[in-house]
């Protein structure tokens, strides 16, 4: 992977936001989804959308990806319309649902997300950064477990260099090891290239630990900002009900 | 070995050859994307829809592949638009629009009067009617497709297995889907010359169905897919040729014949 130089926070948050988002509401089938909601991702930052189940989560990030469109409202990426800045966005679903018995080689479905051909190396290097072995690339995608395709899922997101990585609960599937070795990812890659990662998340510890800035939603925007101001036991009851606080992983 | 020689020296049997290769490419290229979409289904609704098609160039004196092809296109577009912007599943589309056109076409049909070679040759395929513009015009085409199809492959492929994914990486999934279903539809209407309305469709599904017992990556699903195919057509027409059989009938059956055994070879390498 390049390394750029290093930027200082100070650097990152005097450019304009990497996604701004305003006045957004989605209504599915006459029920409310989202209602209202105005938020900016400042450049370079790492940022984590928490919220309870059925809070609008994915929708939210449907909708800044651009798979759906919303009743009212606009969404700018890096201060352009979507359609201009596809190739900047690095995207990993929730739920990658495909037939197993597609023939295709991990190698294969990774050179699918990128325009132009990329060297072996490149490919084996994201590869390696993700936690996986080169070895995996031969395999048929259809035999991976569910940690290993979304580690996958996230090499293939990386592979077109974005410079802004949005995924919706990228560690589902992987172990907490493994999850702590993608959050470890993501803060260098927010480190050493900038590039701002917005990601769904239900693990509050992990969220606590490493992101910059959370936005706490359920269907409207309850709260957003640093952990420390967001990840209060008030703030937390009042997004998630009485039983929801910071719960730390012990090692 | 005469008779061999005897075989290929024949016109007819030269003009159906070359469209069977080059339909045998085609359709086995389109069909490793249908397969993998589930549209195994949309060849067999143009195939059956197309005779509406037929029915009008015969009633209006027109030749029948021409406007075969533009009411196949027609007749896609409807399926792609309905399946857009409504909530109806793909499968009931598809009947919808192959019953509905195919009894628009039986209807039409009542007021042609007389037998019609043409109609007979178009429902079960014929070598015979394979005419020297029937040629040029599938061989345009052919290459058409397939320059869109080599540009193209890698958008398809991941809009073949993950839409959503596909169209946030940049890919123009709609348009390109329009495009695919256009392009299968003109390649079902070129192969029905061959092997006709009821049969075509084994050639857009068995190649890919066989390939893909023996295949684990995209390349050699797809090469395989297109040497089975040939093999089917080629060796088809000229068992039909000996024996003195059907030529559509023929292929379909020794196309089904190598899907069985790669069926029994994948569970024999398998244990």
């Amino acid at each position: 992977m390049p390394k750029p130089s290093k930027k200082t926070t100070k650097q990152k948050h005097v450019s304009a936001p990497a996604i701004a988002v305003s006045g957004i509401s989605v209504v599915f089938d006459g029920h409310q989804v989202l209602d209202n909601v105005t938020l900016k991702i400042p450049s370079g930052s790492f940022s984590a959308i928490i919220g309870p189940n059925g809070s609008g989560k994915s929708t939210l990030i449907k909708v800044i990806t651009g798979l759906i469109k919303p009743m009212a409202g606009q969404v700018r990426v890096l201060g352009r319309h979507l359609h201009d800045v596809r190739h900047a966005i690095g995207y990993v679903p929730q739920k990658f649902d495909f037939d197993r018995n597609f023939p295709i080689t991990v190698e294969e479905f990774l050179n699918l997300a990128v325009h132009k051909h990329v060297l072996k190396g490149q490919i084996e290097s994201i590869v390696e950064d993700v936690g996986l072995s080169d070895a995996i690339l031969e395999q048929p995608l259809g035999v991976l477990s569910g940690g290993q395709l979304q580690r996958v899922l996230i090499a293939q997101a990386l592979l077109k260099q974005p410079s802004i990585l949005i995924l919706d609960e990228p560690a589902s599937g992987v172990d907490i090891t493994g999850e702590e070795q993608l959050m470890s990812l993501f803060s260098r890659l927010v480190d050493e290239q900038g590039t701002t990662i917005v990601l769904v998340s239900h693990d509050i510890s992990s969220v606590a630990k490493n992101v910059d800035q959370v936005i706490c939603l359920n269907k409207k925007l309850v709260c957003a900002g640093s952990p420390s101001k967001t990840l209060s036991k008030k703030q937390l009851k009042q997004l998630f009900g009485e039983h929801k606080e910071l719960y730390h992983h012990h090692h | 070995m005469d008779i061999f020689i005897e075989m290929i020296q024949f016109p007819f049997m030269q003009r159906a050859f070359i469209a069977g290769a080059l339909l045998g490419l085609l359709l086995s290229t389109l069909g490793v994307i249908a397969t993998l979409r589930k549209m195994s289904f949309f060849g067999e609704g143009i195939a059956h829809a197309s005779l509406a098609g037929i029915a009008i160039a015969l009633l209006a004196g027109f030749a029948p592949l021409p406007v075969a092809i533009v009411w196949a296109v027609l007749i896609a577009t409807g399926i792609f638009l309905l399946e857009r912007y409504t909530k109806l599943p793909s499968d009931s589309l598809i009947g919808i629009f192959f019953t509905g056109s195919m009894a628009l076409g039986v209807v039409l049909m009542q007021f042609t009067g007389g037998y019609q070679p043409e109609l007979i040759s178009f429902l079960f395929g014929s070598i015979l009617t394979v005419t020297q513009m029937d040629l040029y015009i599938i061989g345009a085409l052919t290459v058409a497709i397939l320059t869109w199809f080599i540009a193209s492959r890698r958008q398809l492929v991941f809009l073949a297995l993950s839409p959503d994914s596909a169209q946030v990486s940049g890919v123009a999934v709609h348009r390109q889907l329009f495009i695919f279903y256009i392009a299968l539809a003109i390649a079902t209407v070129l192969g029905v010359k061959l092997l006709g309305i009821v049969l075509i469709s084994a050639l857009i599904i068995l190649p890919a169905a066989t390939s893909s017992l023996l295949s684990h990556s995209f390349k050699s699903y797809l090469i395989l897919a297109v040497i089975v195919s040939e093999v089917t057509i080629l060796l088809g027409l000229t068992l039909s040729y000996f024996f003195d059989l059907p030529s559509g009938a023929s292929i379909v059956i020794l196309g089904t014949l190598l899907f069985f055994l790669s069926l029994i070879t994948q569970r024999f390498v398998q244990k």
